[in-house]
């Protein structure tokens, strides 16, 4: 436990020391809502947006930096497992991801009068899922791409289309047609759909249920696949 | 009493025999060389030490325990530099050497380490902006951090300046000093011969030699180690 803690404070720290991560996941959600004036309908995605863009677009460079610096392997000679070091970075990645979320919740109910939401323990639930969600997928793709440029450049290609197809970033109903249908099979849908659940009070059981199953399904492809040299 | 054992060590990667029947016992306290040309299977060798590999054939015993079994309880009693590994750009010296000291149920005191390596100025500098002498010794600190009871350092000094070659020489005096048992991974012979007290010479996985130093370079006629290994050499071919 000692060791967990330790390594998630360092985790964490990192985390805060990467300006990028710091402003994707709490200034650029805060700028696009005053863009959007407020609009109380768009606060959920955005914080599909905020785990999004830490899970799946910045965890896969960070962590295949962690294999291209032999810094697993220097791990793997202590008494700790490496596979905590991957525990303790989903922690961060949730508390970071729920730092940024808390202050646009906040800003958008005493800054633009937007209605709070009615469930909180089910929009918990739903930010919870869908943070280690997106973090199941970038561990997939650090497992997948072997250096960590090419981690963190694939990590932010799927994250962006994502994050617009999704309905994350803009509504799915501004789409056109055949971009809203790709949405129905993006990951990150299920996550935008319970959040919205969680807000609005109604128990989004099956986006729930789905992103427990893409989180199975994606850490075993990722235990299966990944590489550590 | 012997710190480890190794016997009739195997290890094949992908057709490369990388080590091929290698046998050498280390004596609690003493500072044990591998020395040998790149690609000779000493890195192979430690590496089935400190459990990062399993060996194909033959036995490894470190405090008599079974490396490649027990990593975990073992890995609280050995502390290693490994070749060219590294740390998180963003982490400071400081953090580094708590965050390791916290990885281990009985550690030394971090501060305590910090401050023997010379590391106290450091402490606010974050390991990308260090030097590669200054990441080398962070990496031997952390190394011993654990307060482990036996040491492997692979390729301590490769890419350092003479001064701080000298100075790390120093230091591998003071653990020996302390009666930590060391195992140093060397391609320089001159720094083998040096520091250790007993070597075994590495060649094309095998190990062509064991003693020490005096030994070697006596039973071979040549007049240092870096001559006994090429008269073992030519011997071999």
């Amino acid at each position: 436990m000692k060791a967990f803690t330790a390594l998630t404070a360092t985790e964490l720290r990192l985390l805060f020391r990467d300006p990028a991560s710091l402003f994707f996941m709490t200034a650029f959600p805060l700028m696009l809502l005053v863009l959007k004036r407020g609009d109380s309908g768009a606060v959920p995605g955005y914080i599909a947006m905020i785990v999004a863009i830490g899970g799946i677009g910045a965890l896969p460079g960070i962590v295949a930096s962690y294999r291209e610096r032999k810094f697993l392997k220097r791990l793997a000679i202590t008494p700790v497992s490496p596979v905590m070091l991957f525990g303790a970075q989903v922690v961060a990645q949730v508390v970071l991801g729920l730092a940024g979320s808390a202050l646009l919740v906040v800003v958008s109910i005493v800054g633009f009068g937007v209605e709070p939401p009615r469930n909180l323990p089910l929009l918990a639930a739903a930010f919870l899922l869908c943070s280690v969600m997106a973090c199941s997928l970038g561990f997939v793709i650090a497992a997948v791409v072997r250096n960590a440029r090419g981690a963190s450049l694939i990590g932010m290609l799927v994250m962006f289309p994502m994050i617009f197809l999704a309905g994350a970033a803009v509504p799915r109903k501004a789409l056109p047609d055949a971009l809203r249908r790709i949405g129905d099979f993006l990951p990150l849908t299920p996550g935008v759909d319970a959040l919205g659940g969680g807000w609005s009070g109604t128990v989004a059981v099956f986006p729930m249920v789905l992103l427990a199953g893409i989180i199975v399904a994606g850490t075993a492809a990722a235990v299966a696949l990944f590489r550590w040299e | 009493m012997e710190a480890i054992e190794v016997r009739d060590l195997h290890k094949t990667y992908g057709g490369t025999r990388a080590v091929d029947g290698v046998t050498f016992t280390v004596r609690s306290g003493e500072t044990f060389g591998i020395v040998g040309h790149n690609g000779a299977g000493k890195t192979t060798t430690v590496e089935c030490l400190i459990g990062l590999r399993r060996p194909d054939a033959g036995t490894v015993r470190v405090l008599g325990a079974d490396p490649a079994r027990g990593r975990r309880a073992l890995a609280e009693r050995i502390g290693a530099q490994l070749q060219d590994s590294s740390l998180p750009e963003r982490i400071k010296v400081a953090e580094a050497l708590r965050l390791f000291g916290s990885l281990y149920r009985e550690a030394a005191d971090w501060r305590q380490v910090m401050e023997r390596w010379g590391l106290a100025p450091l402490a606010g500098k974050a390991f990308g902006d260090l030097s590669g002498g200054q990441r080398q010794r962070l990496m031997l600190a952390l190394a011993l951090v654990g307060d482990p009871e036996v040491v492997v350092l692979d390729e301590l000094t490769t890419g350092l300046d003479p001064i701080a070659r000298r100075e790390t020489w120093r230091q591998v005096g003071d653990l020996k000093r302390a009666g930590t048992t060391v195992v140093l991974v060397s391609h320089y012979f001159e720094e083998t011969e040096a520091l250790c007290d007993r070597v075994a010479v590495f060649a094309r996985g095998r190990v062509t030699a064991v003693g020490t130093p005096g030994e070697i370079v006596a039973r071979t006629g040549t007049a240092s180690l870096e001559e006994a290994y090429f008269a073992l050499e030519g011997d071999n071919r």
